[in-house]
């Protein structure tokens, strides 16, 4: 059985762009300052491939997905 | 950190860490001249020779530390048998890296300080069974680089332990910038792994640290200390290590673990009246005294209040002082503290900092604060390490622990107008 995914990020790498609030919207909202909160609930097939889009578009390389 | 420190009364030395002496610690940053570190001879005199750790033995040390429930006093009690297994298993196969952490960074305790100036043997020995016992092809001692007296002593201490010829690896003393998150372990691996004393962040959790490939150990000087007491006597020392801080001045003791908490405090604070107590440091927590009086100085019974001792650290606000305001002061320092690398760290403690002086200053309305209590859920978690969380946790206790002060700013008064004189508004 697969493990539930998360989406998470490495807050060091991050530098607030903010293009992963606008992909996976459902997943990211964005603080104060411009840098994302992420949902800590597990991902589910629709997700996912929201999660996935903002991975691979994070010009940071900072978002990365959890599976545990 | 580096404190005078001068020794009031002397008790009967029992195998505890420091004995029963209370070093009060002078105002102001200066050498350790009243006392000596203790000598290779003194220090034998009173253990005996040092216990073998490597092999079977090193087995039977791990043993030991599970049964005793050793934790870790840097601050995070993380137990340390937990720790140990991981590395002695990567570190049978391709070596290890033990370093002793002795960059006391929290700007309210100096026990590990007073440690290393007045036990360095001790620590020593706690460090080399760790090394022992975890095939370490590498043994450091890491120092904030303005640690003066602490260096010497080790330095001292190491040449004696050459001289004798003590059948032990080499031990390397490495200085570390003097800023306060160069003491955090993550950033102590990165700056051993050739890059800069800042935290580190793991995308794998539950992975041990490596330093060049090498698993590592980061144990703080105290725990080494209390691993050595256990190589010796196979048991802990029931006794806390505190740095207890009031109006006046500031000492390091040593009291058992069954000692309530008001205690140690009234030793230092005397007859001054206390409201209320920083548990924990500067990322504890703020409690009541009536609440922190009765408890005693062990961190497992202050877990269930939702306290901790972290590195063994009490500050007493005396009645008559706005804890608001020392709260402010806190606050701001560890903004500025911040690695400056994560933006929830950098720009949000900036904020809280902010607001939270604002609040000390009577200028602020209830959407200010209901702002700054948003900023303090938004930020919690959101860290490459855990200085914000510290941070946060400790404005949200002082918010609710002073909450009949936050309610009088919000009107524009304060219950403790004296407790203004002479502070930073």
């Amino acid at each position: 059985m697969r493990g539930q995914r998360r989406l998470r990020i490495d807050p060091i790498a991050c530098d607030g762009i903010g293009i992963c609030a606008h992909l996976a919207a459902e997943l990211v909202r964005v603080d104060s300052w411009g840098y994302p909160i992420l949902t800590r609930e597990p991902l589910d097939a629709a997700t996912e491939r929201q999660a996935r889009a903002a991975v691979t578009a994070c010009p940071r390389r900072a978002l990365f997905i959890d599976e545990r | 950190m580096n404190a005078r420190l001068h020794l009031v009364e002397q008790e009967p030395p029992a195998p505890q860490l420091l004995g029963g002496a209370v070093y009060h610690l002078g105002p102001g940053a200066g050498t350790m001249t009243d006392l000596e570190p203790e000598s290779l001879a003194v220090h034998r005199a009173r253990f005996g020779p040092r216990p073998n750790a490597s092999g079977t033995d090193g087995d039977a040390l791990l043993t030991t530390l599970e049964a005793i429930g050793l934790t870790g006093r840097g601050g995070a009690h993380f137990p340390v048998a937990t720790k140990w297994r991981a590395v002695r298993a990567a570190g049978a196969e391709h070596g290890s890296v033990v370093v002793a952490n002795g960059a006391e960074s929290e700007p309210l305790s100096a026990k590990d300080a007073a440690l290393l100036e007045l036990r360095p043997h001790l620590v020593l020995d706690g460090l080399v069974c760790a090394a022992e016992a975890l095939y370490a092809q590498d043994v450091v001692v890491w120092l904030h680089e303005g640690a003066h007296a602490a260096r010497a002593a080790l330095t001292r201490a190491i040449a004696e332990r050459a001289a004798a010829h003590l059948p032990e690896p080499p031990l390397r003393v490495v200085l570390g910038p003097g800023r306060y998150l160069s003491g955090e372990s993550s950033a102590i691996v990165r700056a051993l792994s050739g890059g800069p004393a800042l935290p580190a962040f793991r995308r794998e959790a539950g992975q041990i640290a490596r330093i060049n490939g090498r698993a590592a150990l980061v144990q703080n000087v105290e725990t080494l200390a209390r691993v050595a007491v256990a190589a010796y006597d196979g048991a802990d020392t029931a006794t806390t290590l505190l740095t207890v801080t009031g109006p006046s001045h500031r000492a390091v003791l040593e009291v058992a673990t069954s000692t309530r908490l008001r205690e140690p405090i009234t030793a230092v604070v005397g007859a001054t009246q206390v409201q209320a107590v920083l548990v924990g440091g500067y990322g504890g927590s703020w409690a009541p005294w009536a609440q922190v009086s009765e408890l005693p100085a062990t961190d497992s019974a202050l877990r269930p209040h939702g306290l901790s001792l972290g590195a063994g650290v009490l500050l007493a606000l005396p009645a008559g002082s706005c804890g608001l305001h020392l709260t402010a002061e806190i606050t701001t320092y560890l903004a500025e503290s911040s690695a400056r690398q994560c933006g929830p760290c950098l720009f949000g403690l900036r904020a809280v900092a902010d607001l939270t002086a604002e609040l000390a200053a009577r200028r602020v309305r209830r959407r200010d604060t209901a702002r700054l209590r948003r900023f303090l859920t938004e930020i919690s978690g959101r860290g490459g390490c855990h200085h914000p969380d510290g941070a946060v946790r400790m404005v949200a206790s002082a918010m609710a622990t002073f909450a009949e002060d936050v309610s009088a700013h919000l009107h524009g008064r304060c219950l403790h107008e004296a407790g203004h004189r002479g502070r930073r508004g």
